[in-house]
């Protein structure tokens, strides 16, 4: 029977299509009151995962559950999941509202919805026109008011921003870091790291259809060492003071400056005052977290 | 179920399709009931008498079929093409109601469809016409049986739609059997030698309908002796059964596509 949770778990689930493996044993849950970001390259096995989720794709083995039962299995489901996947379509013909009416008498929820959810997404002023002369950004505050009709537990987005300008971006992440403070659960996927930085409190990064990092951002910055860099006029004095000291992990830089990493900056320039080497500059490294993504998923594979 | 019927009616009633298909088939039954009267007034001491709209309507209601596979076929192939059936799906994911919800609103639509063909080529008919009127009861039996194979056309489109979810293709396939390939069928099984074999024409979805539809026509318009033969040639089959018979065998082979509907559907990976 349907949990009540919110939650979502994935266990060793795979998918093959013919002789392609999609999606190899992946593993994860999706807790309420958090926001997880679902993380990887284009055709890395995020959208086929989603969609084994939400029942539309068969699973090749593992399995998924929503409130601890399959999708399939929930007795209301639209009103348990609210999803925005891509390549989900309008006819062109029926207008938004009529689209959401046909969605509200499914669901089963009341035609005033209707409009409650035009005006969440901003879609009021358009509702009936035709969905044929709605832009992308349109296209997907339609399918985000869709997913909302049923007022759902857990919303699933797959790639929502694409489409959206900055200004819809931004309110996107307003709104479900608000959904997920209601203590609902949120997992939104994006190939981009940074669409998803400011936004998930939870991370699941895939690619070609395994785990390759789960956790928290402070974890994924955690898995790689800050370092100092340091211009000065004699780094090779500057090197051996430091050696000295301890500190080993020294390189030198393309552009002649030194990148000392397992210390910090107020230990570089205490060495470097007591060895008497000028400091013409001297910065922590800023971890760039999207090039660390990139490793993860395009380095070898990691276990999750 | 009642959720997902009423959606279907919604959508249907949400684009134009359904208007899109009844116009030209109301258009078609006006002027071929019209015709029919013209026919009979070019032969006054032939027709005289014979309520020849009978076989006009017949007519009509035998084309709203093909209208009606058409209409059943794109609503549910073009969920498909549009890329709904993903929301669809997700509102109803038990796959086999959504196919029953979807195939119950194409039968209502394919109804609706002969009874509007029924309703102005008997007003067409009458008005154009010179020879004697059908009894109210004989029209409203032809309209009736029209109304069924109607209905079973467009919810045998609509599970074939699952089957076959390219919409161009259902419609291609669907449209080229009925205008094309059952004729050659019911020609090779006509030359058999054996009794057995060419009395399987009749059995075949498309001659079933016309079978249905024709009967009471024929035996009201060439008597009972002659009826069946009339029957025979105007369906192309050998040994046609009774009208209820003939919807029973069409009300089979759309079960049938339902079934296979029904396991292709819920195996189909949505992506």
């Amino acid at each position: 029977m349907d949990d009540r949770s919110g939650r979502v778990t994935v266990r060793e689930l795979s998918k093959r299509f013919g002789s392609i493996t999609a999606v190899d044993g992946v593993t994860f849950s999706v807790e309420p009151g958090a926001v997880t970001g679902f993380l990887g390259p284009n055709g890395s096995g995020k959208t086929t995962t989603l969609r084994m989720i939400l029942g539309l794709v068969t699973p090749t083995s593992g399995r998924a559950r929503v409130n601890g039962v399959p999708f399939a299995e929930l007795a209301h489901p639209a009103r348990v999941v609210g999803a925005v996947l891509e390549a989900q379509g309008f006819h062109p013909g029926r207008t938004a509202r009529k689209h959401l009416l046909v969605c509200a008498a499914a669901i089963g929820v009341p035609d005033a919805a209707v409009d409650h959810v035009l005006g969440s997404v901003g879609l009021a002023h358009a509702a009936d026109r035709g969905v044929r002369g709605y832009s992308l950004g349109m296209r997907q505050r339609l399918a985000l008011a869709v997913a909302l009709l049923g007022d759902p537990q857990v919303l699933i987005l797959d790639e929502p921003a694409n489409g959206l300008d900055p200004e819809g971006i931004a309110w996107l992440r307003a709104f479900l870091r608000g959904f997920a403070a209601q203590g609902r659960s949120v997992l939104v996927s994006s190939h981009l790291l940074a669409e998803v930085e400011q936004t998930a409190d939870h991370l699941v990064v895939i690619s070609r259809g395994r785990c390759v990092f789960q956790g928290s951002l402070a974890q994924l910055r955690g898995s790689r060492q800050t370092r100092v860099l340091v211009q000065c006029p004699a780094p090779a004095r500057l090197a051996d003071a430091l050696a000295r000291t301890g500190v080993l992990e020294i390189d030198t830089l393309p552009d002649g400056r030194l990148g000392v990493a397992g210390t910090d900056s107020v230990h570089v320039g205490d060495v470097a005052l007591a060895a008497g080497v000028a400091i013409h500059g001297l910065v922590e490294e800023k971890i760039d977290l999207e090039q660390l993504f990139f490793q993860l998923t395009t380095g070898p594979w990691r276990a999750g | 179920m009642g959720r997902l019927l009423r959606a279907e009616v919604r959508k249907t009633f949400s684009t134009k399709l359904w208007w899109a298909l009844l116009v030209p088939v109301a258009l078609l039954s006006i002027v071929i009931n019209l015709f029919g009267g013209l026919f009979t007034a070019a032969i006054p001491n032939e027709g005289a008498g014979l309520p020849l709209l009978l076989g006009s309507l017949a007519y009509a209601l035998g084309l709203t079929g093909v209208f009606a596979a058409c209409y059943g076929v794109v609503a549910m192939a073009g969920e498909f093409r549009h890329r709904t059936i993903t929301t669809t799906y997700l509102m109803g994911p038990r796959r086999g109601r959504v196919l029953v919800a979807k195939m119950a609103t194409s039968a209502a639509v394919g109804a609706l469809y002969a009874a509007v063909v029924a309703l102005v080529g008997v007003l067409a008919g009458l008005a154009g016409q010179a020879g004697g009127a059908p009894a109210v009861e004989q029209l409203l039996a032809v309209s009736a049986i029209g109304m069924a194979v109607a209905a079973l056309w467009s919810a045998l489109g609509s599970a074939l739609g699952t089957v076959i979810s390219n919409q161009v293709g259902a419609l291609v396939g669907i449209l080229v059997y009925l205008l094309l390939g059952e004729l050659l069928i019911s020609a090779l099984l006509n030359s058999a030698n054996s009794e057995a074999v060419r009395r399987l024409t009749a059995y075949l979805p498309g001659n079933a309908g016309d079978v249905a539809i024709y009967d009471i026509p024929a035996h009201v318009l060439a008597g009972n002796d002659l009826g069946p033969t009339v029957v025979e040639t105007l369906a192309g089959v050998t040994a046609p059964p009774p009208w209820w018979g003939a919807l029973l065998v069409l009300a089979v082979w759309v079960a049938a596509v339902a079934a296979t509907g029904w396991v292709v559907g819920a195996r189909r990976d949505v992506t």
